[in-house]
C-alpha cells in the first residue's frame, strides 16, 4: 500500500513539475489538470478541517472541560455563519455584514494590541539577554522606527540617507535568509517526490 | 437601525473585548476570539463551496461532455475517501487524496522556490555589479553596496550551515573561518529582523490608529457631533 501512495505522490508531482521546464501543452494541460484536482482536493480537506473543529468542540462542551461555553459559542457562529454562506453566497450582504462587523475589526484589533505586546518583549528581551545580537536588533528597530515616523516638520534631514545605508545591510541578511529557506523548500519538495518524506501516511 | 450602524456597534464592542487583553487574558477576550475563529472558519467554508467546490467540481460533474465528466469524477472519489481520515481504523483509504496533494505541493513548492526566489534573488545580487552607464563614483558607490550586501547574503547563509568537526574533548565545533563567517551573519541577521521589527510595529500602529478612530468616529457619530 505504502508503495502505491508514493506511487501516487511521485507521478502526481512529477508530472506538474514536468509543466514548469517543458514547454509543450500536452504537458501542460496535464500539469494544470492535476494542479486543478490537487486544489479540489486541498479545498474539500479544508472543509473536513473545518467539520473536524465543530466534533472537537462539541466534544469539548459535552464533557464539560473547562471554556466549554466558548465552545458553543464558536460552533453557534461556524454553523449560522456556514448555513447563511451557503445558501445565500459570500457575496451577500449579510455575509459582509460579518467581514465588515467581525472579521475586520477582530483581526485588526488583535494586530493593535501587538504595539503594545511588541513593546513588552523587547523589554523581556533586554531584561532577560543583553547580548550583542539583541543590543544590535533593538538598536536597528528604535532607528529604522525613528526614521520611518511621520513627523509634523515631515521627514528628519538625513534620514533618507540614514534609511538606504540600513537597508544596505538588512536586504544583505534578507537575501541570506530568502535563499536559505528557498534551498530548505527545495530539498523537502525532492524528499517528497524521491519517496523519502511521506508526509501523506505510510512513513 | 440600518447595516452600516449595526456593523459599527459589533465591531465598537468587538475592539473592546479585544482590547481588554492588555489587562490580562479574560473571558471577554475569549468570547470575542472564540466568536472570531467561529465566523472566520464559517466563511471559509462557505467561500469554498461557492468559489472552488461548485465551479471546479460540481459543475463539470453535470456536464454532458464525457471528459469533463471523467476529470471531474476521479478527484469527486479521492475527495470523498478524505472522510476516511475522520475514522482512525480505515484512515489509510484516504492516503491516496493525501499522496497526490502533497506530491503537487511539493512540485509547486519546488518550481516555485527555484524560479521565484533563488533564481531572481542570485539574478539580483549579480546585477549589483553592473556598472554599466555609471560614472566613476556612481560606480564605487554601487560597488561598495553590492559587496556589503553579498557579504550579508553569504555570511547569513554560512551561520545556517551547522556541520562541524568533534573537538579534542569531544564536543563538536566548527573552524575558525566557519565560526567568523557565522558571527557575521548573525550580525546581519540581526539587522535584518530589526528592520522587519520596525516594519511590523509601524503595521500594527497603523491598525491600532484605525481601530481608534473608528471608534471615535462611531461615537460622533452615534452624538450627533
Amino acid at each position: 500500500m505504502r508503495v502505491i501512495t508514493a506511487t501516487f505522490a511521485i507521478a502526481a508531482g512529477l508530472l506538474v513539475l514536468l509543466g514548469y521546464f517543458i514547454d509543450a501543452d500536452v504537458v501542460r494541460t496535464i500539469g494544470s489538470i492535476i494542479t486543478d484536482w490537487a486544489i479540489i482536493i486541498g479545498a474539500f480537506a479544508a472543509l473536513i478541517g473545518i467539520i473536524n473543529l465543530i466534533f472537537v468542540h462539541m466534544e469539548k462542551f459535552r464533557a464539560r472541560q473547562p471554556g466549554g461555553m466558548y465552545s458553543v459559542i464558536l460552533v453557534l457562529a461556524l454553523i449560522l455563519t456556514t448555513g447563511f454562506g451557503l445558501l445565500l453566497g459570500p457575496e451577500n450582504p449579510f455575509m459582509r455584514l460579518a467581514i465588515d462587523a467581525i472579521i475586520v475589526p477582530v483581526e485588526s484589533a488583535l494586530m493593535a494590541i501587538l504595539v503594545i505586546t511588541l513593546i513588552y518583549a523587547s523589554i523581556r528581551l533586554l531584561r532577560r539577554r543583553v547580548d550583542l545580537m539583541s543590543v544590535i536588533f533593538l538598536v536597528i528597530a528604535i532607528s529604522v522606527l525613528i526614521l520611518i515616523m511621520p513627523t509634523p516638520i515631515g521627514q528628519l534631514p538625513g534620514s533618507q540617507q540614514l534609511l538606504d545605508f540600513v537597508n544596505t545591510f538588512s536586504r544583505g541578511g534578507a537575501r541570506g535568509l530568502l535563499l536559505g529557506i528557498a534551498l530548505g523548500t527545495l530539498l523537502t519538495g525532492l524528499r517528497v517526490l524521491f519517496g523519502i518524506d511521506r508526509p501523506y501516511g505510510g512513513n | 437601525m440600518s447595516i452600516d450602524f449595526l456593523a459599527g456597534l459589533v465591531g465598537l464592542i468587538l475592539t473592546l473585548l479585544i482590547f481588554s487583553y492588555l489587562i490580562g487574558d479574560n473571558p471577554l477576550f475569549r468570547l470575542a476570539t472564540y466568536l472570531f475563529i467561529g465566523v472566520s472558519s464559517g466563511y471559509a467554508a462557505a467561500a469554498i463551496w461557492h468559489y472552488v467546490l461548485i465551479p471546479k467540481l460540481f459543475n463539470p460533474l453535470r456536464s454532458s461532455d464525457p471528459t469533463q465528466l471523467l476529470l471531474a469524477v476521479l478527484p469527486f472519489i479521492l475527495c470523498f475517501t478524505l472522510f476516511a481520515k475522520l475514522l482512525p481504523r480505515i484512515s489509510w483509504i484516504g492516503n491516496f487524496a493525501m499522496a497526490i496533494l502533497a506530491g503537487v505541493g511539493a512540485a509547486t513548492a519546488l518550481g516555485g522556490a527555484a524560479l521565484g526566489t533563488l533564481i531572481p534573488q542570485s539574478l539580483a545580487a549579480m546585477d549589483m555589479f553592473d556598472l554599466r552607464g555609471l560614472d566613476r563614483a556612481q560606480a564605487f558607490a554601487r560597488l561598495v553596496q553590492g559587496a556589503i550586501m553579498l557579504a550579508g547574503t553569504v555570511a547569513a547563509l554560512g551561520y545556517f550551515q551547522f556541520s562541524a568537526s568533534r573537538a579534542p574533548d569531544g564536543t563538536p565545533k566548527r573552524n575558525a573561518f566557519f565560526e567568523g563567517v557565522a558571527w557575521l551573519g548573525k550580525v546581519f541577521i540581526a539587522i535584518t529582523f530589526g528592520t522587519l521589527f520596525a516594519g511590523v510595529y509601524m503595521a500594527a500602529l497603523t491598525a491600532m490608529i484605525e481601530r481608534l478612530s473608528s471608534m471615535i468616529n462611531f461615537i460622533r457619530q452615534l452624538a450627533g457631533i
